[in-house]
């Protein structure tokens, strides 16, 4: 109990001094909600929808009801062209089946393949998406009532038809291909980025100034124990990580509408992603003799780990060689972590590979760290 | 209260620390006089459990002084660093620094208070270190020593670098605190401060004390002979050799070195014949000054070296 409280007294102090500082505040705050705008901006303007959205249908169908359903897909926003063979190239693609018509006439359920090519925009995608699911629900209806009508006052009148109408669809992965983008990607992007750099540099430069005067040493005057003051640091640099997070994520959620997914799981991300900082911190601290190499090695590692991890533009859009060689990033891990709760609906199951390596890389960190930690050059 | 044998510590092929023992009681305040290099930070830092890997024992009231951390509620200690948080202001550090005691907090605020008072701090309580002069700085780092009111105080050189003034107020404080009951270590390297200070002065060096008593006790090894101090143009050795067959009989050389050496006569009557020798021999003196025995004399016999290097 006395161990605790002396540890989290020296806790306290550190995130006392470091709120205290006018750099703090730069390299907290300041310096990321600029980065924020900066990119968010970029890559908003990068990702807009086309004016109309356009889809190729290819019409197999032997009956009637094809050229009827089609009849319901067309809209000023989306412009469909219609085909009875699969073109070569395409950027988005329904195909109605030979058996459209009598599957219909025999009230069977069927399944309509509607693909995009993988690079073509997601958004117009949604926009065709959204267009068949009225264009389904609209000829349902009609084929209900048998000729034209309004379904809502139909279902009004006849409750017992609510649950007949049953529209399931399903995405492969391949087909529907989201690239993130926006301030739902630069935020935590930048978080993470601004994490590595604040936490290893401010971190860093803390722990070697203090073992240079010798506060470090004069720690364990008290009946504090050297383990005591090790995790006292650690425990310093990981709430100053996570900190941070919170503040930018709070920032992004009030002025830029930021989405996480899932936040309770976004921020077990950036927990272990900022306890392998924080290690990472304690040990360039306890290596470096000099404040000028921390400021040079930090800055390195981390624009090298934010650039190499999706941090700047999203590990979605490059090539697979480079996404490979990414995977030594610290940041990879959480960006791809991030990026499945928040773009790709994700939950814990999808995410647990990438804590599995960022908790493995925080326990080698730590251990690494408390070897190389010293009171005294 | 304080018993310390044996103590060895080597760093590599140095040995800083050689069979040092010592022995203190209550309320006793102990010089700890050395030069550069003696192992005066080695000992304090050992006894402050900061540095490991040493042979020997140090007990304190019976029990080993490293048995368990709780040991440390009875010891302060007040490094040779100013080590503290230039950021914080003084009242903030001394909490900080008490608050890793087992210390009641409204005790620590109070004792804070008091100890801002007795170091004349007070008006500047709210004011971050970082402005503070270097002996403002000095009375802090010593303040923060005695925060939980240990039962035994390390000071390693507490007044290097500051004012008279400055060192005045805290040979006070050290003085005051061994009124009170404390037994106190501190370590200097500057006679004067011993001189007025303490109860006890032990003189070391190469990691081992040489001797040790009260001021009257120490000067007495030098017997009752005066110390005779020559400064000139000259070689060592030719000092060395214009005095081989004077030397003995009531005649000792002290230390010889190019263009200073110093003498223990018992007689001062004997030093018109050393003057001869050394006008026989062309040996170009230019200064000769006598000085009653004195500790620095007692150093300079023990050690061989004078302070100042
Ligand atoms: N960490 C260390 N590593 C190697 N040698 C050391 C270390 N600390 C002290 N020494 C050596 O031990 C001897 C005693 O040093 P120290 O205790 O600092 O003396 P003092 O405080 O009396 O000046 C010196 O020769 C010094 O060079
Ligand atoms: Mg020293």
């Amino acid at each position: 109990m006395r161990t605790l409280r002396r540890i989290l007294h020296v806790t306290a102090n550190d995130l006392r001094i470091m709120v205290g500082d006018k750099v703090f505040f730069f390299w907290t705050l300041a310096f990321p909600v600029l980065f924020i705008v900066l990119f968010g901006l970029v890559f908003k303007a990068g990702a807009s929808a086309p004016d109309v959205a356009e889809v190729v249908v290819v019409n197999q169908d032997q009956g009637r009801w094809g050229a009827y359903f089609i009849d319901k897909i067309k809209t000023p926003g989306v412009a469909v062209t219609v085909t009875d063979k699969e073109p070569e190239a395409y950027n988005r693609l329904l195909v109605l089946p030979p058996d459209f018509s009598a599957r219909i006439e025999a009230r069977r359920d069927q399944a309509l393949a509607f693909k995009k090519r993988e690079n073509a925009s997601a958004r117009a995608a949604a926009r065709v998406e959204t267009r068949l699911y009225q264009a389904i629900a609209r000829t349902l209806s009609e084929l209900i009532l048998y000729g034209d009508g309004d379904l809502t006052k139909f279902l009004d009148g006849h409750p017992e038809f609510r649950d007949i109408v049953l529209v399931e669809s399903r995405f492969p992965p391949k087909t529907v291909s989201v690239v993130p983008s926006g301030f739902d990607h630069t935020i935590p992007g930048t978080t993470i980025q601004f994490i590595m750099m604040m936490v290893m540099i401010y971190g860093g430069i803390s722990v070697m100034e203090d073992r240079k005067k010798g506060i470090l040493g004069r720690l364990l005057f008290s009946p504090l124990s050297p383990g005591g003051l090790f995790r006292a640091k650690l425990l310093g640099r990981w709430l100053m990580g996570l900190l941070q997070a919170l503040m930018l994520f709070a920032i992004g959620k009030i002025f830029f509408r930021l989405n996480l997914g899932n936040v309770p799981l976004a921020l077990l991300v950036i927990a272990v992603f900022a306890l392998a900082m924080s290690a990472l911190s304690v040990f360039i601290g306890s290596l470096c003799t000099k404040e000028d190499l921390i400021i040079g090695l930090s800055v390195l590692l981390a624009n090298l780990f934010a650039a190499l991890g999706g941090c700047w533009w999203p590990n979605e859009i490059v090539p697979p060689a480079v996404r490979t060689v990414a995977r030594i990033s610290p940041a990879y891990w959480a960006m791809d972590a991030l990026h499945k709760l928040t773009f790709f609906r994700g939950g814990f199951a999808d995410i647990a590979p990438a804590l599995a390596v960022l908790g493995t890389l925080a326990i080698v960190l730590t251990a690494v760290a408390g070897k190389a930690f010293r009171i005294r050059d | 209260m304080l018993e310390i044998k044996n103590l060895t510590k080597s760093y590599g092929d140095v040995v800083a620390l050689d069979r040092f023992s010592l022995d203190l009681k209550k309320g006793e305040v102990l010089g700890l006089l050395g030069p550069n290099g003696a192992g005066k930070t080695t000992l304090i830092s050992i006894l402050a459990g900061t540095v490991r890997d040493f042979t020997g024992t140090v007990t304190f009231e019976g029990r080993s002084l490293f048995a368990d951390r709780s040991m440390k509620n009875r010891l302060g200690v007040v490094p040779q660093d100013m080590a503290f948080y230039d950021d914080l202001n003084a009242m903030d550090n001394l909490l900080f620094w008490g608050g890793l005691y087992d210390v009641p907090r409204a005790d620590l605020k109070r004792r804070a208070a008091e100890l801002l008072e007795v170091v004349e701090l007070s008006d500047r309580a709210k004011e971050p270190v970082k402005n503070f002069s270097g002996g403002m700085k000095r009375r802090l780092n010593t303040a923060i020593g005695l925060l939980h009111k240990p039962d035994l105080l390390l000071l390693d050189e507490p007044t290097v670098g500051i004012d008279v003034q400055a060192k005045v107020s805290i040979l006070d404080i050290i003085r005051s605190v061994g009124a009170a009951g404390t037994a106190v270590i501190f370590t200097t390297h500057q006679l004067a401060e011993v001189e007025g200070t303490c109860s006890r002065i032990a003189i070391m060096d190469h990691g081992r004390i040489l001797a040790q008593g009260t001021l009257d006790a120490l000067i007495r090894i030098v017997g009752e002979k005066d110390i005779v101090e020559f400064t000139g143009e000259f070689a060592a050795a030719a000092f060395s050799e214009a005095l081989q067959d004077l030397a003995g009989d009531g005649l000792e050389l002290l230390s010889v070195a190019d263009g200073l050496a110093s003498l223990a006569v018992a007689d001062t009557g004997r030093i018109p014949k050393v003057m001869d020798r050394l006008f026989q021999r062309k040996l170009a003196v230019t200064d000769m000054k006598i000085k009653t025995p004195s500790l620095e004399t007692v150093f300079l016999k023990l050690t061989g070296r004078s302070l100042r290097d």
